[in-house]
């Protein structure tokens, strides 16, 4: 590394053999110096893993009960619902049985499917995607290799990197007293007027009565998917424009002058730019992608928290962690709290692999680089 | 033809370059219009009472939960420093053990993704159902949860930048390891070993999820830990749900107190690092 020193004679590092002509008393301070900085240094070490065995090993035990007594209907049942449900009971004609005069009824127990909260979670990120992703990639270019000619790097860079420390609680009052008001006054009623009679398209603005099954309008209010995914895609512009950005300006700079040189505009060369560090954006977008997924206070404003699974995306829903936020600090029974927990560890396991699968390849892509270069 | 087909590569080209223009505005601008929505609606709620008056007065404040917030993040940061700070040096400075090294790094990378309202279930399970219930303890660990593998990781990186030649130098006038660590490696980085927790800071003083369900929310201005305690984000979430006027006014202006501490520590670190580059 630095070609001027050369190697000191030794003794190697910690030879206490160094030390030999002072007293006792002072070598003695100095080794036991050692010994209690390398201790606290592994006792510290030691901690950051036991905290992450502490997380999987607690929730998967408090967990455990509500596993065990749902089993696969925990992960495949649409229907979560902590409390009994009295309803009248119907004979296989479908009406309502009524013995002397009484209608009679049916109490069912509560379940716990997992899978409304699923859906919530993987359809409002995916639409986060469809919105940040171009965006962030076209920023990212832009921030590499336009502004520098303007000047305009830094300050750009500087505004992104501020807006991506904001408090996520932020974003979700400006999308709860901003964005959703605009959607269920002006967007949504737009979009209805110009694609409501489209046969094809009445899943966007009917959907199943759950008990009489009749098909009915969902309320345009603008407190559903769509703003949880709108609301999503703005938080997650600035991490995924930084990193696209750092991984874009990774790229050699050979590569780039070597395809000019030949001739390649400027798009061509972005191409072959872009084409160099797919890996590496490909794991700006999987960062993005576990943000999304693991965003609760901005989402719980805006989704309207209702745990069904409704194929519109201007239908009421709830996502995993807005489920959590919303039912956790006062559940109905044990089995209900239990059930929570299922849930927070199915989003700490998705959550760990997204981030897990980004790491490796944004610091494989970036290594690459550095090899190259 | 082939003038045909340059023209058209070359309509291609100006096409995306005007295309990657219009992404940097469109996200420039949407993100200035998010911002200049939340200091509007956030001034108006700003008042003498707002930094005075706890949720009590008349007229209410949020004197409460902006020392709560101090006191969380002072307690969380007791902990998440020294021990993210010696995790990081272990990580820079004893990386010759692999075995232990290797998983280690990569569990707080993974931590540091780890979601935020699982963090605040697993201090609810870890502390407060054990304990005697809610408390700015439970709200504290949280935090110091999220901040630890932060400070680990920034404290290594910045700990490799420091050159191996003052470790040399200090091995070779008879410096022992914790010497070497303590008096050369960790002094030669500190400014930017700093730069990284007071971002960790900022990090963990606008995080609400954690403390949903540990420290439950107070009215007015706490001082004992083992109670349910009052935080800034936590009281501008219940107010925001309110359906009285003001107290979304309160919750906005709440928020833009935030918003001006982060705006403020960005630019610091910012004009920091351009006068040290500049010095160079």
């Amino acid at each position: 590394m630095s070609r001027g020193t050369t190697a000191p004679t030794p003794p190697g590092p910690a030879d206490p053999g160094q030390t030999g002509g002072t007293p006792l008393k002072l070598r003695l301070g100095v080794v036991s110096g050692d010994l209690a900085l390398g201790l606290l240094c592994r006792g510290a070490a030691a901690l950051v893993l036991l905290m992450l065995v502490a997380l999987v090993g607690l929730l998967g035990h408090a967990a455990l009960p509500s596993l065990r007594a749902f089993g696969a209907d925990y992960f495949t049942s649409a229907e979560w619902r902590p409390n009994e449900l009295t309803r009248p009971l119907r004979g296989p004609d479908g009406r309502v049985v009524v013995v002397d005069g009484e209608r009679q009824t049916e109490t069912l127990p509560p379940r716990f499917g997992a899978l409304p909260v699923i859906y919530g979670t993987v359809a409002t990120s995916l639409i986060a995607l469809v919105f940040a992703v171009p965006l962030s990639l076209g920023a990212a270019l832009f921030l590499v290799r336009v502004a520098p000619r303007w000047r305009a790097a830094a300050p750009v860079a500087f505004l992104i990197e501020f807006l991506a420390a904001i408090p996520s609680l932020a974003y979700g009052m400006w999308g709860a007293f901003v964005l959703v008001p605009f959607l269920g006054r002006h967007v949504e009623p737009l979009v209805f007027r110009a694609l409501g009679d489209v046969t094809w398209l009445k899943f966007l603005f009917y959907r199943d009565n759950p008990v009489t099954g009749q098909s009915i309008r969902i309320p345009l209010e603008g407190r559903d998917m769509m703003a949880g995914g709108l609301i999503l895609a703005i938080m997650i512009l600035p991490i995924v424009t930084a990193v696209a950005r750092d991984v874009l300006r990774a790229v050699p700079r050979s590569q780039i002058e070597g395809s000019l040189a030949l001739g390649a505009t400027w798009w061509q060369s972005s191409r072959a730019m872009l084409r160099y560090g797919r890996a590496g954006l490909f794991g700006a977008v999987m960062l993005g992608l576990a943000r999304a997924a693991g965003e609760t206070m901005a989402v719980t404003l805006v989704v309207g928290n209702r745990v069904e699974i409704v194929p519109s995306p201007f239908a009421s829903i709830q996502t995993m962690a807005s489920l959590l936020a919303n039912q956790f600090n006062d559940p109905v029974t044990e089995v209900h709290r239990s059930a929570l927990i299922g849930v927070a560890l199915i989003l700490l396991v998705i959550s760990l692999l997204f981030n897990i699968v980004a790491r490796s390849l944004v610091v494989g892509g970036q290594s690459r680089t550095a090899l190259s270069d | 033809m082939s003038t045909l087909h340059d023209r058209a590569k070359r309509l291609t080209s100006a096409a995306a370059y005007a295309g990657s223009i219009a992404c940097a505005v469109v996200i420039v601008g949407v993100l200035l219009l998010v911002l200049a929505d939340l200091v509007r609606r956030g001034a108006g709620g700003l008042s003498w009472a707002f930094f005075a008056a706890d949720a009590q007065g008349e007229p209410a404040g949020m004197r409460h939960a902006i020392e709560g917030t101090l006191i969380l993040v002072a307690l969380a940061s007791a902990v998440g420093v020294p021990t993210g700070v010696l995790a990081g040096v272990y990580l820079s400075e004893y990386s010759k053990e692999r075995w232990l090294a290797t998983p280690v790094r990569f569990t707080a990378d993974v931590l540091a993704g780890v979601p935020s309202i699982v963090v605040g279930i697993l201090g609810y399970e870890l502390l407060v159902v054990p304990l005697t219930g809610y408390s700015a303890w439970a709200g504290a660990a949280g935090l110091a949860f999220i901040m630890i593998p932060i400070v680990a990781r920034t404290t290594e990186e910045m700990l490799r930048l420091v050159p191996h030649s003052y470790r040399e130098a200090s091995i070779a006038l008879g410096g022992t390891k914790s010497q070497t660590i303590l008096r050369v490696v960790l002094p030669g980085a500190s400014g930017s070993i700093v730069t990284g927790i007071i971002l960790a800071l900022a990090r963990i003083a606008g995080e609400t999820a954690p403390l949903l369900f540990t420290i439950l929310g107070a009215s007015m201005i706490t001082r004992d830990p083992s109670k349910p305690f009052p935080a800034l984000t936590h009281q501008i979430y219940v107010w925001a749900n309110s359906p009285d006027p003001s107290r979304r006014d309160m919750a906005f202006a709440g928020m833009l107190v935030l918003i001006a501490v982060v705006f403020a520590i960005s630019l610091g670190i910012r004009l920091t690092v351009a006068r040290a580059q500049r010095r160079r």
